[in-house]
């Protein structure tokens, strides 16, 4: 999965500048940076949620040039291989925790009724919500419904799966409940992409490390050398700094 | 007294059953309709061509929420005959009243009716259209199956209220000549002299038939839950 030269504006503003990263298959990609970077903007252009007015995508057999614009069917057919979590689960209150994750397999996979439950049972067993297929999102805290969301987006089978702060409504302890499936997942070689402000999380798991700040690509690199106190990058050690509150003294 | 109101009270129902409660629910159906369609074209993000269709739809709501009912109700079956176009419409347009009822009072609804499921889809979190959008459903199917579930919920109370509105609203039908509860009831008093027991009477007929609708919407809102909270 590969983004070449995107830019962004909102109105006036430009939010993101020629940007251009790869994001490699069975690998987890993190991104970090200041809020409005950028970052949730990237991460939305790779299931096109966010369409950039200019440059390229590469995504298996996809190849769009965003100065043509991009069609819905290109659009459907994008997102039918990627998968979503959101920063606030956004999960469907009227329907159950079951039929959040069987609407995508039922509805745009066309898989029966009985395939998609079964299906999606296990992978709630997974995320550890198996006892919960009847229970409604508002009866759910924080880091059940968002590992209910996880499973609605790994029940579309998915190449990538790509996480929009996935913790940071969450309270500490239940963000741990989060992060455990998280690793599971990485341990089985799921493609990831990963917006986030935990820093601890993103050292743990990142294979790949990208630090955006102001619509631009600062650093695209591994985490040892990333979290180095030999980075000889002032900015992201103050970011870093500032995330891992070093500097509240 | 009694033998006043059994005599008449079989009278007053069935013209309730005949015309009130069908006039009430075709028009309310057809007014649901409308106003979704109005609702969704007003909500639409296209532009261009589609612009004139927007205005179309802003036009139809200002006209009839501008507007009396009554007056409606007039220029729809009494006017329209009048509106002779020579070589299309030669003899004016010529309705039935009962239909003309239908028509008035189903653009009616619909034009009020639409402002509150056009407030009720944009309560909806705009990160529900996201989540949908994100495995892969098209705007149809997310507009069916996880906001306009979500919105109902959201418009029950108030579409009741337009319901129970419209429900009173079918006595004006009356004044264009349909037998409905109304009309029989001014005719009955016409003939025994009983203006206050008749007038009593059939409002007395219109609160249960309302009161029965409120049931069936608490009933309703219990059976919809209340899982979706608006922020």
């Amino acid at each position: 999965m590969k983004l070449t030269k995107i830019n962004k504006s909102y109105g006036d503003k430009r939010v993101l500048k020629d940007v251009s990263l790869d994001f490699p298959a069975g690998k987890i990609t993190v991104m970090v940076g200041p809020s409005g970077s950028g970052k949730s903007t990237i991460l939305r252009s790779l299931n096109l949620l966010v369409t950039p007015e200019s440059g390229k995508f590469d995504f298996n057999n996809h190849h769009i040039d965003f100065s043509n614009g991009v069609s819905n069917k290109e659009k459907l057919a994008v997102r039918r291989e990627t998968g979503m979590v959101f920063q606030d689960y956004n999960l469907f209150p009227h329907k159950t925790v079951l039929g959040n994750v069987i609407e995508g397999p039922t509805q745009v996979l066309k898989m029966t009724s009985k395939e998609a439950q079964q299906r999606a049972k296990e992978l709630l067993t997974k995320v550890g919500m198996g006892d919960y297929s009847d229970a409604y999102p508002n009866e759910l805290s924080g880091g059940q419904a968002q590992r209910v969301a996880i499973a609605r987006a790994l029940a579309m089978k998915p190449q990538y799966v790509l996480l929009d702060e996935p913790t940071s409504a969450l309270d500490p302890e239940l963000e741990l409940s989060v992060l455990k499936v998280l690793l599971q997942l990485a341990k089985e070689k799921q493609s990831m992409v990963i917006v986030t402000h935990n820093m601890a999380f993103a050292k743990q798991v990142a294979n790949k490390i990208i630090f955006v700040e102001d619509g631009e690509i600062i650093y695209d690199g591994v985490p040892e050398e990333f979290f180095s106190s030999n980075n000889p990058n002032e900015r992201i050690k103050n970011f870093i700094a500032s995330m891992t509150m070093e500097n509240l003294k | 007294m009694w033998e006043i109101i059994s005599s008449s009270l079989p009278q007053l129902l069935a013209a309730g059953f005949k015309y009130t409660i069908p006039l009430a629910l075709i028009s309310f159906f057809f007014g649901l309709i409308i106003a979704l369609l109005t609702a969704l074209i007003r909500l639409a993000h296209q532009d261009g061509a589609f612009m004139i269709l927007k205005w179309i739809a802003q036009f139809y709501v200002w006209l009839f929420r501008s507007t009396p009912l009554l007056v409606q109700l007039f220029i729809v079956f009494f006017g329209l005959p009048y509106l002779r176009i020579k070589g299309i419409l030669p003899h004016g347009i010529k309705l039935q009243p009962f239909t003309a009822g239908i028509i008035t009072f189903s653009l009616n609804t619909g034009a009020y009716a639409s402002e509150t499921i056009r407030a009720a889809i944009s309560s909806v979190p705009n990160g529900q259209w996201e989540a949908g959008e994100a495995i892969g459903m098209t705007r149809l199917q997310i507009l069916w199956r996880i906001i306009i579930p979500q919105a109902l919920q959201v418009a029950l109370p108030p579409l009741s209220n337009s319901f129970i509105s419209l429900v009173k609203d079918t006595s004006l039908a009356a004044s264009i000549t349909i037998l409905e509860m109304f009309e029989v009831s001014q005719q009955i008093a016409a003939e025994n002299y009983q203006p206050l027991l008749m007038y009593t009477l059939v409002a007395i007929i219109y609160a249960v038939f309302t009161t029965v609708l409120s049931t069936l919407q608490h009933y309703l809102e219990k059976k919809l839950g209340s899982r979706v909270t608006i922020s």
